[in-house]
C-alpha cells in the first residue's frame, strides 16, 4: 500500500510540520505516528465525516458573483496545523504589542499627532487616507482603545521567521471559523485530541463578551450590547449570527436600532424600545450612519454617530480606527512601537515599498516581476498582483494602475510562504499557509491560541483568501516538551 | 426580545408547522387511496382544494393526477405552500434567527432541508415517497422535542407556540372543510359505504385516531368526528385546543392588547356550532368564517408585536 506521504516535498518553502520528506518536525511527531497508523481508506472516511458536519452545521461562506450570491460550504483540511508553544508565547507578546501601539497611534492621529510631528510620518499619508475620518477628531474612547477586535495576518518565510503580513482593524472576520474548525477536529479525530495537550480555544466568545462589557459607558444596571450585521446578504453573516448566538446576546440588522432625541441609541423589541449600550458594529464605517457617512447606505443607523460622540454607545470598533488598517500605515508600525512603547519590535513587518515615494515607485516599477504589490485599502485579496506568478501583460498593466495612484499602492518581496502538509485526493502534499490569530483589547489584551490558518488549495498558490479558493485547517498550539 | 426576531421565529414555526402539515396529509392520503376501490369520487384533486390552490395548480400542470399532483405539493420550488418551499422558507427563518435558538435547532433544520433537496426526484416513486414523508415527519417531531426539552419556555418559545398553534388551526378547518364534502347529500351510494374509512381517514390525518378512540368511545361517526377535532381541549390538532394553546402564549407576553377579546370571540364561534343541527353548507360558511378569524389574529399579532419600521420612523 502507498503512504499518504508518498513524494511529499519540503523544497518548496519551509514545511510547518515535516524537518524533511520523511522526518517530522519534534512538536508534529505524534501527530505524524497517529496519521502513519491510519490506512488511507480510514483517513478518506475522516474527510467525508468531516464534510458531512461542515454541510450539517451549515458552515457557510457567502461568494459573491455576476450570477447573485451563493452560499458556498466552509472548505476545510482535516491535517491541522501545529505551532510550538514556546513559539507561540512570543508570538502572542508581539501581537499584544504592535496592537497596543496601534491604538496608541490611531488616538494620536485624531488627537495631538505627536507621531507626525516628531517627523516620523508624512503627515500627507494621513490627510490622503481614505479611512480617517475628520468627525473622530477630538474622541477618546474608553481605555484609549479604538481597535478592539483585531485580525493580524501572519506569515512565515523561508528563513523559518514569522513576519506580520498585515493588520485587520477594520471588521476582521474569520474567528467563527477558527472556532467551529476545533469542533469539527474533535469530532473526526477524537482520539488524537485526547493524546495530545492542545491549547483550548473556545472561551473566545466569553472573552469577546468580557471586552464589550469593558467598554460600555457606564457600568452600573444591566448593560445591553448587540451585534450589528449588515444583513443575511454580507458574506460574513454566518459569523455574525454564530458569534451573537455564542454570546447569548441580539443580533441586530440597522433597521431594529433608532436613535431618539436624547441622543441614545434604542431597540425596537416586542417591549417597546429598549437601550442598549454597546454595539460590536460588523458594518463599515461608511455605511454606519446616513447622517455622517454614505447618505444612500440603508443598513446603517441614523445618528449612531451623534450617540457615540456624545457618549452614550460604545462602538467596537470605534469609527475611524480603519485608519490604521492601511497598507501605507502598516510600514511605520515598527517606528511607532518604538516611539509609543519605546521598545523594540517583537514581530517584524515584512519590507514594504510605499509607492507614494518617489525613489520606492521607481524600484517596485522596476522590480515589479519579482514582487507582490497591492492596494493600500483593500481586503479579501481583491486587486493584487504576484509578480512572479504574473504574465508581462498583466504586469504592464498594473504599472500603469500603479502609476495612476501611488498614495494607493505598496509592494512587498514575494515570500516563500510557508507549507503545511494537506490533503489533496488521498494523499498529502504542501499547500502554502498563513495565520490569522485575533486581538481583543478593552480594559485588557487577549490573543487567541493560535488562530485560523488559511491555506492556499491550488497548487502553487500564495492566495489564502476564501473568496479566492483558500480553505483553513484547525490550528494546534501544543508544548514541544511532551512530543 | 427584538421585533425582528419575533416575528421570524412565529414564521419559522408556522413554516414548519406547513412543512409537517403536507407531509401527514400527503401521507394519509396515499394510505386511503390503497383502501377505496377504484373509481369512487376520492381522489388526488381533493389535496390540492384544501391549500385552496387549484387555480395555480391548473396553470402549471395539464392533468391533475398523483404523479403531478404529489410534485406540485411536496417539490414544486415555485408553489410558496409546497412542502419544499415551506422548508426553505423555515431554514432562511431560522438561519436568520439562530442567536436565540440552541444550535441543535439549526443543525435539525439544515439537515431536514439537505435531506429534503436531495431526495427530491424520490418522491415520483410510492416506496421512496413513503420513506421521504415518514423522514420529513419524524424531523419535524425531532424538532419540536428538541426546543421543548433544550430551550427556556420563555418570550422566543411563546412566539414559536404562536405561529404553531395558529398555523395548525388553520390547516385543522380546512381538512374539515374537506371533511364537510363527505356530509353531502350528493354523495354516491357507494362512497357511503365507506364513510367509516374516510372519517378514520380525517382522524389519521390528524394524527387523532387512537385519542378519539379512547376519549369518545363511540362508533366512529361524522358527527362525532367534527365535534371532536372542533371542541376538544385536549387534543393537540383540535381547533378548540389550538384557541386554548395560543391564548396561553399571548397572556404571557406583554403588550398582548386586544388579543384576548379576539381569542375570546374565536372560542366563542367555535363552541356555538352545533355538528348535529348544522348542514353542510352551512358548516362550510362556519369553517370560512373561521379561518377569516385566524387571518385576522394573525393581522393583530403583527399589529402588537413586529417590525413596523415605517410608522415608527414618522413618528
Amino acid at each position: 500500500m502507498k503512504s499518504i506521504w508518498e513524494n511529499y516535498k519540503t523544497e518548496v518553502a519551509y514545511d510547518e510540520l515535516m524537518q524533511s520528506k520523511s522526518q517530522p518536525r519534534p512538536v508534529s511527531q505524534k501527530l505524524c505516528h497517529y496519521l502513519n497508523s491510519l490506512s488511507k481508506q480510514e483517513i478518506d472516511k475522516r474527510k467525508i465525516a468531516a464534510e458531512l458536519a461542515i454541510m450539517e452545521m451549515g458552515i457557510s461562506f457567502t461568494v459573491y458573483s455576476d450570477e447573485g450570491n451563493i452560499d458556498r460550504a466552509w472548505p476545510f483540511d482535516i491535517i491541522p496545523r501545529i505551532i510550538e508553544a514556546q513559539e507561540w508565547r512570543i508570538i502572542e507578546k508581539g501581537l499584544k504589542q504592535r496592537l497596543t501601539a496601534l491604538n496608541h497611534f490611531i488616538s494620536d492621529v485624531y488627537g495631538e499627532q505627536a507621531f507626525i510631528k516628531a517627523g516620523k510620518m508624512p503627515g500627507e499619508i494621513i490627510n490622503s487616507s481614505k479611512n480617517f475620518r475628520k468627525e473622530c477628531v477630538g474622541m477618546q474612547p474608553k481605555h484609549h482603545v479604538w481597535a478592539n477586535i483585531c485580525g493580524t495576518d501572519l506569515v512565515r518565510d523561508k528563513d523559518g521567521i514569522m513576519y506580520v503580513l498585515e493588520d485587520n482593524l477594520r471588521v476582521p472576520s474569520g474567528v467563527s471559523y477558527m472556532l467551529e474548525n476545533r469542533v469539527i477536529t474533535k469530532r473526526v479525530f477524537p482520539e488524537l485530541l485526547q493524546d495530545i495537550d492542545v491549547l483550548p480555544i473556545d472561551d473566545y466568545p466569553t472573552q469577546l463578551y468580557d471586552m464589550l462589557m469593558s467598554i460600555a459607558p457606564q457600568q452600573t444596571g444591566k448593560v445591553r450590547i448587540v451585534v450589528l450585521t449588515p444583513g443575511v446578504y454580507n458574506s460574513a453573516y454566518f459569523e455574525h449570527a454564530y458569534l451573537a448566538q455564542q454570546m447569548g446576546i441580539q443580533l441586530v440588522e440597522g433597521s431594529d436600532l433608532v436613535v431618539k432625541d436624547d441622543d441614545c441609541v434604542y431597540m425596537r423589541t416586542i417591549e417597546g424600545l429598549e437601550k442598549v449600550d454597546v454595539i460590536y458594529r460588523r458594518i463599515d464605517d461608511d455605511f454606519l450612519d446616513p447622517e455622517v457617512f454614505r447618505k444612500d447606505s440603508t443598513l446603517g443607523v441614523k445618528g449612531l454617530m451623534r450617540a457615540w460622540k456624545a457618549g452614550h454607545i460604545a462602538l467596537a470598533n470605534a469609527p475611524g480606527a480603519g485608519v490604521a488598517d492601511d497598507k501605507v500605515v502598516y510600514a511605520y508600525v515598527p517606528e511607532m512601537i518604538r516611539f509609543y512603547l519605546n521598545e523594540e519590535p517583537i514581530l517584524p513587518n515584512v519590507p514594504t515599498y510605499l509607492c507614494s515615494d518617489k525613489n520606492q515607485l521607481e524600484y517596485v516599477l522596476e522590480h515589479l516581476p519579482e514582487l507582490v504589490a497591492k492596494p493600500a485599502n483593500e481586503s479579501g485579496g481583491y486587486g493584487m498582483i504576484v509578480g512572479p506568478h504574473a504574465t508581462l501583460e498583466e504586469i504592464n498593466a498594473f504599472r500603469a494602475v500603479i502609476k495612476k495612484d501611488p498614495r494607493n499602492y505598496i509592494a512587498q518581496p514575494t515570500l516563500a510562504i510557508s507549507t503545511a502538509p494537506t490533503l489533496c485526493k488521498g494523499k498529502l502534499e504542501p499547500r502554502h499557509i498563513d495565520l490569522r490569530p485575533f486581538i481583543l483589547q478593552g480594559e485588557n489584551t487577549f490573543v487567541t491560541a493560535g488562530g485560523l490558518t488559511r491555506v492556499a488549495l491550488k497548487k502553487g498558490s500564495l492566495v489564502v483568501n476564501s473568496s479566492q479558493g483558500g480553505g483553513s485547517k484547525d490550528t494546534w498550539i501544543i508544548n514541544g516538551e511532551e512530543s | 426580545m427584538l421585533s425582528r426576531s419575533a416575528e421570524r421565529l412565529y414564521w419559522l414555526a408556522r413554516y414548519l408547522e406547513r412543512t409537517e402539515n403536507i407531509a401527514r396529509l400527503v401521507s394519509v392520503h396515499m394510505n386511503l387511496l390503497m383502501d377505496l376501490p377504484k373509481g369512487v369520487e376520492m381522489n388526488w384533486v381533493q389535496l390540492i382544494q384544501i391549500n385552496a390552490a387549484e387555480q395555480e395548480f391548473y396553470d402549471k400542470y395539464t392533468s391533475a393526477n398523483e404523479r403531478t399532483i404529489t410534485r406540485f405539493l411536496l417539490a414544486d420550488r415555485t408553489y410558496s405552500g409546497s412542502l419544499f418551499s415551506s422548508l426553505i422558507a423555515a431554514r432562511e427563518n431560522i438561519r436568520t434567527s439562530r442567536d436565540l435558538l440552541p444550535d441543535e435547532a439549526w443543525e435539525q433544520v439544515n439537515e431536514m432541508y439537505l435531506y429534503a433537496k436531495n431526495h427530491l426526484d424520490s418522491i415520483a416513486n410510492r416506496h421512496s415517497r413513503v420513506l421521504f414523508l415518514n423522514e420529513i415527519l419524524k424531523g419535524c417531531q425531532r424538532f419540536t422535542g428538541l426546543l421543548s426539552g433544550y430551550m427556556s419556555h420563555h418570550h422566543p418559545y411563546r412566539f414559536i407556540g404562536l405561529g404553531k398553534y395558529l398555523e395548525r388551526a388553520d390547516m385543522t378547518t380546512r381538512i374539515l372543510d374537506l371533511a364537510s364534502l363527505l356530509l353531502s347529500e350528493s354523495r354516491s351510494i357507494e362512497l357511503r359505504q365507506y364513510e367509516t374509512i374516510l372519517w378514520m381517514t380525517i382522524l389519521k390525518s390528524l394524527n387523532a385516531l387512537l385519542m378519539y378512540r379512547q376519549q369518545v368511545r363511540s362508533r366512529i361517526n361524522g358527527d362525532d368526528v367534527l365535534n371532536f377535532l372542533l371542541l376538544d381541549n385536549n387534543l393537540p390538532r383540535a381547533v378548540g385546543c389550538c384557541i386554548s394553546e395560543i391564548f396561553n402564549c399571548i397572556i404571557k407576553l406583554p403588550n398582548h392588547d386586544g388579543l384576548p377579546e379576539k381569542l375570546l370571540e374565536l372560542k366563542q364561534t367555535v363552541e356555538a356550532i352545533d355538528t348535529q343541527q348544522t348542514t353542510q353548507l352551512q358548516l362550510r360558511v362556519i369553517l370560512d368564517s373561521l379561518q377569516n378569524k385566524f387571518g385576522g389574529l394573525h393581522q393583530q399579532i403583527a399589529e402588537n408585536w413586529f417590525l413596523k419600521v415605517e410608522t415608527e420612523a414618522v413618528e
